[in-house]
């Protein structure tokens, strides 16, 4: 089989994420796109790989003891990926710890709890107001605690750019560009996180971010990501009904 | 500063996960009580250690290089501990890898949405039928989940006892014992489970044991006036008021509760507390 990494994804937040990770750490991967608006995940194949059902999934021909690896779960995956490159997560073994704190930040948090708010503001066939307001209030809580980790710092880990800061920017940046939620959430208000989004989207490596398919698309984020005013980028994928 | 690892947490699932962990590990350790409830969590001092203003949260005075190290999120906590210690993560490579991805499925996963279940089964001050069948729907197949995967295996990652079930099975047992789903999900034949919650129920001032120690808190504030529950609805609680909506078929997921409660660590770490809403 091919000596490359194989991910198995979609290009939503959390598939995203692990996308952003191989760019930025330069490894050759190839891509299966399991379109889980399809149903795709639910083969006997993909469940070998993901018990679970859900992309991103990975498997590294070249894991530990040069033996294939299978993983499930973007956090173990960024996790994998960093330690096996040694790259994106601090030397500092204090660091380190902080680090993956706010990893499982994402992962128990922003993640779960933007996605609800994206399932009842945009998807849920029935409006749910009380359901809403309940994922708008932690949405908006959740952006208040990155906002002041990110007063004063360039990135969660301050100069250093991390997998925190991958796990999570996909999120905020799909707050906006695929919920719609600048007016809902206030996004605006939330300076510190603005200028950190921008930040992250204007490395190279997230100019890559799935969006091969969206040439047009791809065209007017450059534009946009050209400005020198701070925006976010406003990138665009195939973002099924979760 | 004492030597001792500092825990700040509260007897949710979320903070049981580091509790059993401790004692499991024999690691000597504080307890502060952060009674989410009274806004414990949003102090200056605490928000210091947890900007989350959640928990569990832990300090090790003797963390990396022997200074003081302050983790949140229980599933860093977990991976930190076992890490620290060598213990409850395998020592192989592929097999500490497949556990953090179990570890992920549990923080990413089981946890959110079966808070998101009780949240909208037992604290809404609304029914909001759209939401509760969203995640029951999510919960059984999470369920569903574990159930293969424990079906032939003695813990989640086989023989070996990691991590991984340390952060599952609390919100397994909460299901039942705090939720009061047993019905709605199909929780009926946990019976050994069951059979722990009246042991414990029967010693009122134990802090061992989530079961007991709710219900002595629940009696004592029915029995001042101030509880939100009435002592019947709480004692009701744990008398098996299970019956059928699927968790009789996860035979395997129930032996596996069971042997993680077995052990002492277990029994020493669901210490109780006040739950409070989320």
């Amino acid at each position: 089989m091919s000596k490359k990494i194989q991910l198995y994804s979609l290009a939503t937040p959390n598939g995203q994420k692990v996308s952003v990770a191989l760019h930025e750490l330069g490894l050759d991967f190839d891509t299966h796109v399991i379109d889980i608006r399809k149903g795709d995940q639910f083969t006997d194949e993909f469940k070998k790989i993901n018990p679970n059902s859900k992309i991103p999934a990975l498997v590294d021909p070249d894991g530990p003891g040069g033996k294939e690896l299978a993983l499930f779960e973007s956090g173990a995956i960024l996790l994998y990926l960093a330690e096996k490159t040694g790259k994106l997560l601090p030397a500092d073994p204090a660091a380190k710890w902080e680090t993956v704190s706010w990893l499982m930040f994402q992962m128990g948090g922003v993640g779960p709890m933007f996605g609800q708010f994206g399932h009842f503001t945009k998807y849920a066939p029935e409006k749910v107001p009380y359901a809403i307001n309940r994922y708008t209030t932690e949405a908006k809580r959740l952006l208040g605690v990155l906002e002041a980790r990110l007063t004063g710092r360039q990135y969660i880990m301050g100069d250093d750019y991390t997998i925190a800061d991958i796990a999570t920017f996909p999120w905020v940046v799909c707050l906006s560009a695929f919920y719609n939620a600048d007016e809902a959430l206030g996004l605006a208000d939330f300076k510190a996180v603005q200028a950190w989004v921008n930040r992250c989207m204007e490395r190279p490596a997230n100019k890559a971010l799935g969006l091969a398919d969206f040439k047009a698309v791809q065209a007017w984020v450059d534009r946009c990501m050209e400005r020198p005013a701070s925006k976010a980028g406003m990138h665009v994928a195939p973002f099924p009904a979760s």
